[in-house]
């Protein structure tokens, strides 16, 4: 592991149960996260995200391969790999009874800090909830609370901060408050943020590099630019007419690939601004129903690397997540 | 290491106690033995005092109860870890240097401390219901609590021990339906044990509720102390530890 690394993964597989019923999460992926960066790992849900997470914080064994955080050994020095990191939940998960500073105290013992009370202070100035710090938990938004679990993930000078789909179920809002967080934290305490993500822009936004992960792979990685590049193609996405006889797509020039998906055709043309006029020319507008124009982007790349799109599941998942969260929280 | 133990074993203390509710039950219920079965088998007692060794059943009752109370303890020991892995509060524990065996121990000795908090409350209640201690020596009422807080470390950690693999809310609750009956019927804390059947004698030789009442019990009502049952129950407390500690460190399930 090179010293510039916070994080290296080599061969790493996972598999969960045994025999015909068991389910490989993460098929022998490689990964190399530099100090001070904010990697996002970004695929749809069930992708291996995090099991990634799981197994670089010491929750989960891994199966094959090796790991290693801060230049530790994850299995064999999975301590030493704990005490030097901080973890924010998908779903905050601090103690309600008891007051923001309490939390944070029972954080400090943890860690076995001693002298924890002067960065505790700054921590929660920094964050703007210093005058709640002797309140219940139960009392805080949704924001603060969040901004307390990061504060608790910080306290004792991490080296890497793992946020696992830290703004799923938040409003936008809260979720661009978190954004501004997330950006501030790595400028302000230089600490490296390993994120999961499945929403395109949250990674596109925040993230240094990103590695996008299907069916327990990482299919591409790079910074988003370079991720983006590799997409030479517009994506048009079509519906006609019934009675429209498609093979015309497919025939006009520019058009790289052209692929049916529902009721509609999905089609990779070299410029949009150039494939249109000669669409309007080949079909006729009432045969048209509905056209979108995407420009390259996290989502287009995925798109082209699997032909699925990463958010086509996704809004019921996310609904199932919350009533979980919700039945949780009622329990 | 310590740090982090008193870190976690005083959350388990007062997060007992910032709940009034909980607060309040735990008050309330030694009490409501005493109210409603010492005072329906009262009179029993007062006209059969030589089978009871006392014409009062309170005095009688007050260490079976005190002893059933730490097998409650125990329950409520497994429950709440079970609740901290659902609310993922255990992976937020094992995301630092913590390991399984200091939560083990905090959450163990937690439910212990707490249990020893009823002893007072109940020793009160019977005071008030006529019982006198006046002949207790302090040497006994030592050996008294440090033999309940053996007993209830002792359950708090086999019942840890069993729900440690698990997530499921429902088996400790399950479980605690299931023992409570022989534990607390099938032991000298409720009624005396010559006149139980053979098979229900068996159960009660090996439960530890039965040595734990019987020694409170001579303490109470001034019989011949038999110390070696504080031994019996300070070695039940230790294998549960050591079991509890094993399992934990080897099955506790984060999630």
């Amino acid at each position: 592991m090179a010293a510039t690394d916070a994080i290296e993964i080599h061969g790493v597989s996972k598999r969960y149960g045994s025999g015909e019923r068991s389910v490989l999460a993460l098929n022998g992926i490689n990964l190399t996260i530099p100090k001070g960066t904010v990697f996002g790992l970004l695929g749809p849900n069930g992708a291996g995200k995090t099991t990634v997470i799981k197994i670089l914080t010491g929750i989960s064994p891994l199966t094959d391969g090796t790991a290693s955080v801060a230049g530790f050994d994850v299995r064999r020095e999975s301590l030493k790999v704990r005490a030097r990191i901080g973890w924010v939940a998908a779903e905050v998960i601090l103690d309600d009874d008891f007051s923001g500073w309490e939390n944070l105290q029972l954080q400090a013992r943890l860690q076995q800090l001693t002298d924890w009370e002067e960065r505790a202070n700054e921590l929660l100035t920094y964050f703007g909830i210093a005058d709640r710090k002797a309140d219940k938990v139960s009392t805080y938004s949704t924001g603060m609370r969040k901004k307390l679990e990061i504060a608790l993930a910080l306290l004792h000078q991490p080296m890497v901060i793992f946020m696992d789909e830290p703004t799923i179920g938040l409003d936008v809002g809260t979720r661009r408050m978190l954004w501004d967080i997330v950006t501030g934290i790595h400028r302000e305490f230089g600490v490296t943020v390993l994120l999961t993500t499945h929403y395109i822009e949250e990674a596109d936004a925040l993230c240094d590099r990103v590695a996008i992960i299907d069916q327990g792979k990482i299919i591409a990685e790079g910074t988003p630019a370079e991720l983006k590049a590799r997409v030479k193609a517009d994506i048009v996405e079509l519906t006609l007419s019934d009675g429209t006889d498609p093979k015309v797509l497919s025939t006009l020039p520019g058009v790289q690939e052209c692929r049916s998906q529902g009721t509609g055709w999905i089609l990779r043309v070299d410029s949009s601004e150039e494939f249109l006029p000669r669409l309007l020319s080949a079909v006729p507008a009432e045969h048209l129903r509905r056209i979108t124009v995407e420009k390259p982007s996290l989502e287009t790349v995925f798109l082209q690397l699997t032909g699925r799109r990463m958010a086509q599941d996704e809004p019921m998942r996310d609904i199932r997540k919350f009533y979980q969260q919700m039945r949780r929280q009622r329990l | 290491m310590k740090s982090q133990f008193w870190g976690l074993y005083s959350r388990e203390i007062l997060r007992t106690f910032r709940n009034p509710l909980v607060l309040l039950l735990t008050l309330v219920q030694p009490f409501m033995w005493l109210a409603f079965f010492g005072s329906a088998w009262s009179h029993v007692a007062s006209q059969e005092s030589q089978y009871f060794g006392s014409g009062n059943y309170i005095a009688f009752l007050l260490p079976g109860v005190l002893s059933t109370s730490m097998l409650s303890v125990g329950m409520f020991g497994a429950m709440s870890t079970i609740q901290d892995k659902r609310f993922g509060f255990m992976k937020r524990i094992l995301i630092t240097p913590t390991t399984k065996e200091v939560i083990f121990l905090s959450k163990t000795l937690g439910s212990a401390t707490r249990g020893l908090v009823q002893i007072p409350i109940m020793i009160f209640a019977a005071y008030l219901w006529g019982v006198h201690f006046g002949a207790v020596t302090p040497i006994e009422w030592a050996a008294w609590g440090v033999m309940l807080f053996f007993l209830a470390m002792g359950f708090s950690s086999l019942f840890l021990a069993v729900t440690a693999p698990s997530t499921d809310w429902q088996t400790p609750a399950v479980l605690a339906n299931f023992v409570t009956m022989p534990f607390m019927f099938a032991s000298a804390a409720l009624v005396p044990t010559p006149g139980f059947p053979g098979w229900m004698k068996v159960i009660s030789d090996l439960n530890p509720i039965t040595y734990s009442a019987l020694l409170g019990r001579a303490f109470v009502l001034h019989q011949t102390v038999p110390w070696n049952y504080l031994g019996i129950i300070v070695g039940f407390g230790v294998i549960g530890l050591v079991i509890g500690y094993f399992v934990s460190a080897r099955w506790l399930k984060v999630e």
